[in-house]
């Protein structure tokens, strides 16, 4: 229990150290007064109406505007010591019922975290003893606050609000700087390439020194480890060999995984330009390009097109033959005489630690 | 287990090993029955030492274990498949498995770069690319949005691929293993992608992994909204890490390596993304050289699982249960009939169990053995009409270079001593 405490004053904490960030725009609150204008009044000579002046409202107890009328909850609310603040003000003007159930308020709160925070920002313009409140962080942080945890676990849902409109209002606005350390994809278009380039040249060195232990010298694979290069016109073999340069389509594949996968166990590690001359060279592996001087940048990269890109069709599975037609099974004399077998198990001994001889297919 | 009780169990597998591979010795079997019935059997006339000791105490095994008479019931690889452990498949023990659902411990795992081991309070979820606004989720923010359970079975589209070529590998583990079958708990996927707000253009959707392999593929837009789920519970418990925790995406009825495991971020675009497991893997080689994309439904399907190459018929002729599985990414499993000739003659079998959509059923067939060789088959027909083929019908359209979705109906040949052999038939 106590681990959970510190852990929701940990969070509480950052929130309200956080909170700054939302720092509203007076000017931008005026306009989101009106909605609220409908009822309140705020200014020189406000009077209460549908709802409480609201002059002085940063600071003030929840319920105690003379001669107004509340609801009974709001006057419980005041009593039980709930003053307005930034962050009781936060939390009522998002969803009004959920902080104080029995409120008169009808309305149905604002939706956008934004519009808060402004217009908070604007009642405070009307708050001289505002400007004087500790900052969020400093309170947070006293004991006071630790206090009121401990005696009022529900007060965990003063967890941070929402930083976007959102039909849940849960998780929070990625940073650019977030979005591109993950972002690394590259589509066939190009789109997702870095600034870049690299040669043939540089490529076979980055090679040599990070790709051929598996894949060896030329891509011709190590063991089972894939090969990379060569299998040209091989597709339509017993055993077809499925490298870059005779099956893959996109060229965008082949920089896309070595600098998302590759080097295997040490993945991430090559630079954006080491992924273009590893590419280029993986292109000469495979003659698709032939002078060793070439340069492949994010400039020409999609002026490039492996040459098998054609060769690739849609799922068609529906239309063949055994699956068209849809039609009742067979169930008696489905085949003219007695059944043969034709082949039996290859592999007659599969326990893991077999050291049978393998001739099966793959399947990687 | 004590280090005693482990060797005696070592012996026991041993011997049953040998046991298997010699054929079964029917007779042995039913002189030692004979015997026990005119002295009495010493299982129930003699004290046992489990009836006279006390066993263990409540806090023996705080995190249970099955029966040590079950150690055998394990995942196997077949090594010579793919080039390293970190980047292979083992198999679910289906042989000895039965209902629909697949423990936890013993589902099969497919790995591109090794089990990625994630603190769940370091893991984040991140929706970028065309949405109104980028998001990130904690877990703790995941488990917030409204939560379903779901049971679906997650197939490799490779489970088969082996077979080809013809039959080769002698048991279901093998044959058919790369399935498994668990009821899962998370959030729908379309609500995070609500959340974020889908751009207009927003018509594709990439899952990646936060593995060394930084696993990824792309998904129609119309699936992620339709069933996709962002699992953080597998049968009750949170996931396995072989099996992605903190979270993976589940993708029902659609090919297994589109189920992205340790997820850390979903990306919405215009365009698929052509990433290696979705051009140079996982595009099925057609005879003329062409290649098939986007195969993601995994067709109607099913198996015999028991008796099977690992699971022989030990009890001679008399009644006898055929149980097996069976399953269709296009829905529920309507049928499922098994012929005892190679196909020749069908009967319909009895499904038992719930039988949910995308979820492995379970069928039986009941039946008098007279101890005649058998070659058992059974063809499942899914709700959308699809009617299980033969391997035969596949590779006439297909081939035998396709490696994935081979659904063609399997063969096990039952010789009259009850072992059970993979083959083909005319």
């Amino acid at each position: 229990m106590l681990k959970y405490l510190k852990a929701a004053l940990l969070t509480a904490t950052i929130a309200a150290v956080a909170a700054p960030a939302f720092a509203g725009d007076p000017e931008e609150g005026a306009k989101v007064f009106r909605k609220c204008a409908a009822c309140h009044s705020i200014g020189e000579g406000a009077k209460s109406r549908v709802g409480p002046e609201l002059n002085e409202l940063l600071g003030r107890t929840a319920g105690t505007v003379d001669g107004f009328k509340y609801s009974a909850a709001m006057v419980a609310a005041g009593e039980g010591g709930m003053v307005w603040d930034e962050q009781t003000l936060t939390h009522f003007l998002v969803k009004p019922k959920d902080l104080v159930k029995g409120t008169k308020m009808a309305f149905a709160g604002l939706r956008k975290s934004t519009d808060v925070a402004n217009v908070i920002a604007y009642l405070k313009t009307f708050s001289e003893g505002a400007a004087e409140a500790p900052a969020e962080g400093e309170a947070a942080a006293s004991g006071g606050t630790e206090v009121a945890m401990a005696e009022k676990p529900a007060a965990a849902a003063d967890a941070p609000l929402p930083d976007h409109e959102g039909v849940f209002g849960l998780g929070r606005l990625a940073t650019d700087d977030e979005v591109a350390a993950w972002d690394m994809d590259v589509r066939p278009d190009g789109l997702g390439l870095p600034v870049g380039k690299g040669t043939v040249a540089d490529g076979e060195v980055l090679f040599t020194e990070n790709c051929a232990v598996c894949h060896g010298d030329f891509g011709e694979g190590v063991g089972r480890w894939p090969v990379l290069a060569g299998g040209q016109d091989t597709l339509t073999d017993d055993r077809p060999v499925k490298t870059i340069g005779s099956y893959w389509p996109y060229l965008s594949t082949v920089y896309d995984y070595v600098r998302r996968a590759m080097p295997f166990g040490n993945a991430r590690s090559l630079s954006d330009d080491d992924v273009y001359a590893i590419t280029a060279y993986l292109l000469y592996l495979n003659d698709i390009v032939t002078d060793e001087d070439f340069e492949l940048s994010n400039e020409n990269f999609t002026d490039i097109h492996l040459p098998n890109e054609a060769n690739f069709k849609e799922d068609d599975r529906a239309q063949e033959p055994q699956y068209a037609e849809k039609k009742e099974p067979c169930m008696k004399d489905c085949k003219p005489g007695p059944v043969e077998i034709t082949m039996t198990a290859r592999v007659l001994d599969v326990t893991p630690d077999s050291d049978e001889e393998n001739t099966g297919g793959g399947i990687d | 287990m004590s280090k005693q009780s482990r060797e005696n169990l070592d012996k026991k597998a041993a011997s049953r090993r040998r046991f298997l591979q010699a054929g079964i010795a029917g007779g042995a079997t039913l002189a030692a029955a004979a015997t026990a019935r005119a002295a009495g059997d010493p299982a129930i006339t003699e004290v046992q030492d489990w009836n006279r000791y006390l066993g263990d105490g409540v806090d023996a095994a705080p995190y249970g274990q099955p029966s040590e008479f079950e150690a055998h019931v394990v995942r196997r690889d077949v090594p010579w498949l793919t080039a390293d452990p970190v980047s292979s498949i083992n198999f679910t023990p289906l042989h000895d498995l039965d209902g629909i659902i697949t423990p936890n411990g013993v589902c099969f795992e497919r790995h591109h770069g090794g089990t990625a081991i994630i603190d769940p309070a370091e893991h984040r979820l991140m929706i970028n690319g065309l949405v109104d606004k980028q998001l990130v989720f904690t877990m703790d923010d995941l488990k917030r949005f409204p939560r379903e359970n779901r049971v679906y079975f997650l197939e490799c589209a490779a489970n088969s691929g082996m077979e080809w070529r013809g039959a080769q590998l002698n048991g279901c583990q093998f044959t058919h293993g790369m399935v498994h079958c668990v009821v899962y708990t998370g959030v729908p996927l379309k609500y995070l992608l609500e959340e974020a707000g889908v751009k207009t253009n927003g018509k594709w959707v990439l899952a990646e992994g936060a593995d060394a392999a930084a696993m990824t593929r792309s998904i129609p837009m119309e699936k992620a909204l339709e069933d996709c789920l962002v699992a953080f519970k597998m049968n009750g418990e949170a996931l396995r890490p072989e099996q992605g925790y903190p979270i993976r995406l589940c993708v029902p009825g659609w090919e297994g390596n589109m189920w992205v495991k340790w997820l850390r971020r979903i990306e919405v675009g215009d365009e698929p993304w052509a990433q290696r497991e979705e051009t140079s893997k996982y595009t099925d080689l057609l005879p003329d050289g062409t290649a098939r994309r986007h195969t993601w439904v995994m067709d109607v399907k099913s198996v015999i699982t028991s008796p099977s190459p690992q699971a022989p018929i030990t009890h001679g002729r008399g009644r006898t249960v055929i149980s097996g599985l069976a399953w269709s990414g296009n829905g529920k499993v309507t049928r499922v009939d098994v012929s005892l000739d190679g196909g020749r003659n069908w009967q319909t079998a009895r499904l038992d169990g719930p039988s949910l959509s995308k979820a492995l059923h379970r069928f039986y067939f009941d039946f008098d053995w007279d101890g005649s060789p058998l070659l058992i088959q059974s063809r499942a027909m899914d709700e959308a009409g699809f009617i299980q083929p033969t391997k035969n019908e596949l590779r006439a359209v297909r081939g035998t270079n396709s490696i994935y979705h081979n659904n063609g109906i399997q063969t096990w040949h039952v010789k009259g001593d009850g072992v059970v052999e993979n083959v083909e038939v005319s």
